[in-house]
């Protein structure tokens, strides 16, 4: 074992524990940053690191954030492996593209519609302008397209879309997740040994992934890179019921709620989840555009 | 018709796309594949030998410049951006995924997501080739690992990890020059700190998964994964 300890500056004296928990509550969490900067880590520990930072001081944040780009940085320039892609790709792509918001294309003439770099990100895009185009149709409809060209091909586990009809891809998830709270209902779902996953669009960027576990009757919702609501707005979450139903409200997530992962009990007699965009506070039923969904398959 | 309108239709299946029918394929042919490339011995250490490259701050700069004007809806913008890095997208999710149709949708998604968050890239929080590069990683991954056992990944990234990984360097992204100074910054890493790095990055596998995999502790995994990319950072002269 000859691994190298010279970069040892500002450490944490000591080793790496076994488990990220420890690693946290130990002080090391900014030595994690490669690890992270890796997607070397489970839902649960990625989940438990992010946790951590939010409530961290600034300055250990920021070197965190550091020591991630850097490593980013490193990593883009060193696994360079590069293959030609499909031909034809790109047109699938361009036809599959959503509508930019109105006003953002090119006859506006430079600085029309130019988004405010200052500004706070682009908002969930189906639901800024109601009348705005379709973007969920167009996409479904090019995945459509492009999935009965296919068929013949072979089965498809899995399919691509950018809006609600969701790009699904259920299945065994690896086992072994070790994570110290093991009795928070959280890693309850998430060690559950029958948990399947899944990993849907959202709506104006970003993906939701779900962790369905029917033994823990919960599922485990956790947001990857989706914008904040927009201004006086808030995402709610729904179950919809097998029974057709009216949906039952599971609660609001605002911008801060966005980043942890948030837990749906009671999915039994649900046929899928929902999440929308509705006016803070929430509503008694969904009333705006779904953003993402997922089939629950309990 | 995908958005779905909730309170008009509640009893509605959500996802309209989702065929129960549609069964996961078993995993791929795996026989045969199993057998991980062994790297022999630890290259020495050689901090010296490595000149920082000079990082590829043209094709950045370009990426960038594409970057604004795909955040305004321009689709000439988006296939240059396209043609300067789909090469690389691609051949990332074929080292993560290996099944070519998988790596196509993770790279058209990759690409979709571009499109749509152009305008939230920062220069500030890193380079365009960076941000493309995490994201299209984050993809791959999440994907592998929600569509594929740890073990099929294991044997996949052996079949995959045959190859050279600076074999086809193109004049598009990076130039020969830097494409060398990594082979000789890889070089500086223990064969051991390369083999954890690797697995993670290509193997799409977490460094528990490493370390059952190597037959190593845990911790040992991270901190080769850490010492290995700082390692690397250094080399290159990355700031």
């Amino acid at each position: 074992m000859t691994d190298m300890n010279a970069q040892n500056n500002g450490r944490v004296p000591g080793g790496f524990a076994a488990d990220i928990a420890t690693d946290l509550t130990s002080g090391r969490v900014v030595d994690l940053a490669e690890v992270y900067a890796l997607d070397a880590l489970d839902d649960a520990e990625r989940a438990a690191v992010e946790h951590y930072l939010a409530a961290a001081q600034q300055a250990e944040r920021s070197a965190f954030n550091e020591r991630v780009r850097q490593a980013r940085e490193t990593l883009a320039t060193s696994f360079t492996a590069e293959e030609e892609p499909p031909a034809g790709l790109l047109d699938r792509i361009v036809a599959a593209l959503p509508a930019q918001p109105a006003g953002r294309l090119a006859d506006g003439g430079p600085a029309a519609g130019r988004p405010d770099p200052a500004a706070p990100p682009v908002a969930a895009q189906p639901v800024r302008e109601p009348a705005e185009r379709p973007v969920a149709d167009e996409l479904g409809a090019a995945r459509r397209r492009r999935e009965e060209r296919r068929r013949p091909q072979g089965m498809r586990n899995w399919l691509v879309g950018v809006a609600a009809a969701a790009a699904i891809a259920l299945g065994g998830v690896g086992v072994g997740a070790y994570v110290a709270n093991q009795n928070d209902p959280l890693n309850q779902v998430l060690q559950a040994g029958d948990k399947r996953q899944a990993t849907v669009e959202v709506s104006g960027g970003g993906t939701a992934t779900v962790t369905i576990s029917s033994s823990k009757d919960a599922v485990v919702v956790r947001m990857n890179g989706v914008p904040a609501p927009p201004a006086g707005k808030v995402y709610q979450m729904w179950l919809i019921p097998k029974d057709g139903s009216a949906p039952v409200s599971q609660g609001l997530m605002d911008a801060e709620a966005l980043s942890k992962p948030a837990v749906v009990k009671g999915i039994a007699s649900a046929a899928a989840l929902g999440i929308t965009v509705e006016p803070a506070g929430g509503s008694a039923r969904p009333t705006l555009p779904t953003v993402a969904a997922a089939p629950l398959g309990a | 018709m995908t958005t779905v309108q909730m309170d008009r239709r509640p009893g509605r299946p959500v996802a309209a796309g989702y065929t129960p029918g549609d069964a996961r394929p078993g995993p791929e042919s795996t026989a045969g594949t199993l057998c991980l490339k062994v790297m022999d011995t630890p290259n020495a250490p050689n901090p010296e030998a490595a000149a920082p490259p000079a990082p590829a701050t043209d094709v950045n700069r370009r990426l960038g410049a594409l970057l604004e004007r795909i955040a305004r809806g321009d689709q000439s913008a988006f296939a240059e951006f396209y043609g300067l890095t789909s090469r690389r997208v691609f051949g990332m999710a074929r080292r993560v995924l290996i099944d070519p149709e998988l790596s196509e949708d993770t790279t058209q998604e990759v690409f979709l997501q571009v499109w749509q968050n152009a305008s939230k890239f920062n220069p500030e929080a890193g380079s365009p080739l960076a941000w493309l590069m995490t994201i299209s990683h984050r993809r791959a991954v999440d994907k592998v690992r929600s569509s594929q056992s740890s073990t099929d990944r294991e044997a996949k990234y052996g079949a995959s990890s045959q190859e050279i990984d600076h074999d086809s360097v193109s004049d598009e992204v990076g130039s020969r020059l830097e494409a060398e100074a990594v082979v000789r910054c890889l070089a500086t890493l223990t064969a051991t700190q390369q083999e954890s790095v690797r697995l993670a990055y290509y193997g799409g596998l977490t460094y528990r998964e490493v370390a059952e995999k190597l037959n190593a502790a845990i911790p040992t995994i991270k901190s080769r994964i850490r010492d290995g990319l700082i390692r690397l950072k250094s080399c290159l002269g990355v700031s």
